[in-house]
């Protein structure tokens, strides 16, 4: 049994928020929700939460309607993070907890024990106001779990936090799947979802166009990756210097990065990736690195959306102004 | 559906802390429970600072003819109008045989007036009257209608009529004011104290519904704004959010009330020993005729009622703007209410408390916490009335509270848009 999401539409106006979603995340792994911004990630978390009403569709965990489930079941941590800041630490976290029935001897213990985790014990009767954003966060985070919900529902969880918090809080991550929680965070970096995700899916405009494992769903672009690096340097370069592009001449098989540490080939299904090294060993090149892999996730999304990341953006448009100079 | 409690009280419980732990509530309390200690030992103070002391006034008399016992018959007029008037307790009267010194002890300050009486070339008596009050106060309204009553006392033994006649014609009339009610064994003093009671009561109903619901309001705002109500909204109903809010709130304003209120008892009760401390004897004691209990209870009753009904909508204007600064905007329709039903009552209430408007208004929820305590202290309600407006405000208050918690559902999700009323009729409607 896990939880499901079937045909859930949800529109504002003359905006179609959510458009026949359906996905469905396996109790105790850590799903991931991807999609640029605007794809309906919010909309879709806040009808689980029953904060919104869909227009069409339902929504069942362990084969409940989520109607019907005690507010408990879920732990929330919102994308637009807020808390009363005059209020101390433990204070906060009281309240937050005896809103979910959970008495405030075994939410203090509870409490203590986080901050202990976190790293942070001291900050438990300072007042929220004089925390930095990052440790806000991670109080906000323990407001999440301190009712000890089955299914925690996270929105942009690792925006804003340096790489310290956000280590910390990938351990909690795990520390939670491991107690047996379901997780499920939106988030736009691809590598944090390759490293804790089991599995995605991918809304855009309101519709899931791919969802599953992520092997699966890596599986289903049809196509694998190969990274190849000779004499130590980018093959791609390398060759391009002396007599073009050499691969070519393998068909379904195309150069989708060039580094100076390694190029990497897209290879359409059907093509043997070990041809790549037999041809470069053919060319009496020296190979230093050969790999077989499948598209990363940033591939996968793009070549689904259609768009770039934010983070391909960002970065995007800081090489464009760079190049301008 | 989940229940309303214990989660409202959760709610109820942080709001309530919260406000009466900021320094501003504090701060405000210490203030308000000053004033209330204040205005109650206020005629002790006012006697300290001799604010009671009778007025001097000295008469210069310029007519030759003029009986001597003219000064008396001013003084008799004055001491006797004083009470009609509301002027200060009674005039102290002087004859005066240097009018320029006497002129100039009155612009000194010495003297509060000096009354020239001389006589006109067509044989009536003019008078002057120099004084520091202005021309329409109470004092000299007082001596005008004493210079007419010796006019007509002159006038009246010119043509003839011999002092013992004159003295008939001022006698006052045989006059008894019977009620319809014969229970009703009130007296004057017991009318007067229970129409200012009337006006106390509907003015600390009107104070809390603004300044509380506003506190409402903006908390709520305030939520949004720091996006705390995501987490809230997530933790519980917008019910339960919205009637702690309330309550909190609630509790927060009489405890500050209940401060002002006790200060100002104490203030009361040290009356006495405050007058025999600092002039030897005890004033004469409050008046507490109109504080009937059952009076209070449904002024208590009103009070809550009021608050109640007015904070819903205060808590839905709050759950509809994203910045705490748009408050005031938001809430100017609810004040314009409050204020129509502050205004109707005093200015209505208090004049016409029979009047066919004033007993329809009585029952509609957002008026009738002004009119029903105002028209008991009055006494021109009747029970089975007193008993029907507050059923109705119950159900206003049921109805109101349940209209706002499915505005502030909709309300609290709705960020950066200026809400329309259509945007909240139709959230409200898809709203839980």
């Amino acid at each position: 049994m896990s939880l499901v999401i079937d045909s859930i539409t949800k529109r504002f106006g003359p905006v179609t928020a959510l458009d026949g979603a359906s996905f469905s995340v396996e109790p105790g792994r850590i799903f991931g929700l991807l999609g640029a911004n605007g794809a309906g990630k919010t909309t879709c978390m806040r009808i689980v939460l029953d904060i919104l009403r869909a227009d069409s569709g339902t929504v069942t965990w362990q084969g409940t309607g989520n109607l019907e489930l005690p507010r408990r079941t879920w732990g929330y941590l919102p994308e637009e993070r807020g808390l009363y800041t005059r209020m101390t630490v433990i204070d906060v976290l009281r309240f937050f907890a005896s809103l979910y029935g959970v008495p405030a001897r075994d939410a203090t213990r509870e409490v203590e024990e986080w901050l202990e985790r976190f790293r942070v014990p001291d900050y438990r009767d300072r007042k929220i106001e004089e925390l930095s954003k990052g440790n806000q966060q991670k109080i906000q985070f323990i407001a999440a779990i301190l009712h000890d919900p089955e299914v925690l529902i996270m929105d942009e969880p690792f925006t804003g936090l340096d790489p310290v918090n956000v280590g910390l809080l990938k351990e909690a991550f795990l520390e939670m799947r491991d107690r047996g929680k379901t997780l499920i965070f939106s988030t736009h970096q691809m590598e944090t979802v390759e490293e804790l995700c089991e599995s995605i899916a991918i809304l855009d405009r309101g519709k899931v166009v791919v969802s599953g494992t992520v092997r699966d769903v890596k599986r289903a672009m049809g196509r694998q990756v190969v990274r190849l690096a000779l004499d130590g340097r980018g093959a791609g370069e390398a060759n391009a210097a002396s007599d073009g592009a050499w691969f070519t001449s393998i068909p379904g098989v195309r150069l989708s990065r060039q580094g100076e540490d390694f190029s990497e080939y897209a290879v359409e299904a059907g093509t043997d990736p070990a041809r790549i090294l037999d041809t470069a060993l053919a060319r009496g090149a020296r190979v230093t690195r050969f790999e077989i892999a499948d598209p990363s996730l940033e591939e996968v999304f793009i070549e689904h959306v259609g768009r770039r990341t934010v983070a391909e953006e960002d970065r995007h448009l800081a090489g464009s102004t760079g190049a301008a100079r | 559906m989940s229940g309303i409690f214990p989660n409202a009280w959760h709610v109820a419980r942080r709001e309530y802390l919260v406000r009466v732990g900021s320094r501003t509530f504090v701060l405000l309390t210490i203030m308000l429970a000053l004033v209330g200690f204040g205005l109650a030992v206020a005629p002790v103070v006012f006697r300290a600072l001799g604010a009671d002391k009778p007025l001097e006034v000295a008469v210069d008399v310029e007519a030759p003819d003029l009986g001597s016992d003219a000064i008396g018959t001013l003084a008799a007029a004055l001491n006797g109008a004083a009470a009609n008037t509301g002027a200060p307790a009674h005039f102290k009267l002087s004859a005066v045989e240097q009018p320029a010194a006497a002129e100039a002890r009155v612009r000194d300050g010495q003297l509060d007036g000096l009354l020239t009486v001389g006589r006109g070339t067509g044989g009536d008596l003019v008078f002057s009257y120099l004084t520091h009050a202005s021309p329409n106060s109470p004092a000299t309204l007082a001596v005008r209608q004493a210079a007419s009553a010796l006019t007509i006392d002159d006038r009246l033994g010119r043509a003839g009529i011999n002092p013992s006649d004159r003295g008939v014609i001022f006698a006052p009339p045989t006059f008894t004011a019977a009620s319809t009610d014969p229970q009703d064994d009130r007296d004057e003093a017991d009318f007067a104290t229970r129409a200012s009671l009337g006006t106390v009561l509907v003015v600390l109903i009107f104070i809390a519904i603004l300044n509380y619901g506003n506190w409402i309001a903006g908390s709520v705002a305030e939520e949004k704004s720091n996006r705390v109500m995501e987490l809230l909204i997530t933790a519980a109903t917008p019910r339960q959010l919205l009637v702690g809010k309330v309550l909190g709130t609630g509790a927060a304003g009489m405890t500050q009330y209940a401060a002002m209120l006790a200060a100002g008892l104490a203030g009361l009760l040290l009356q006495g020993a405050i007058g025999r401390r600092f002039f030897g004897d005890a004033p004469a004691a409050a008046s507490t005729s109109g504080l009937d209990p059952v009076l209070l209870l449904v002024f208590g009753a009103c009070f809550i009622g009021g608050f109640l009904v007015y904070s819903g909508l205060y808590a839905a204007a709050g759950s509809l703007i994203t910045r705490t600064e748009e408050v005031q905007q938001m809430a100017g329709p609810i004040i314009a209410i409050a204020m129509l039903g502050y205004f109707a009552a005093i200015l209505g209430g208090t004049t016409a408390p029979d009047a066919p408007w004033i007993k329809v208004l009585t029952f509609v929820p957002f008026f009738s916490p002004y009119l029903v305590p105002l028209r008991m202290a009055y006494g021109t309600i009747t029970p089975a009335e007193v008993m029907g407006a507050l059923a109705v405000l119950a159900l206003g208050v049921v109805l109101t509270l349940w209209l706002a918690s499915r505005i502030y559902a909709a309300g609290v999700l709705l960020y950066g848009q200026r809400p329309g009323l259509r945007t909240i009729w139709r959230a409200a409607r898809v709203a839980r």
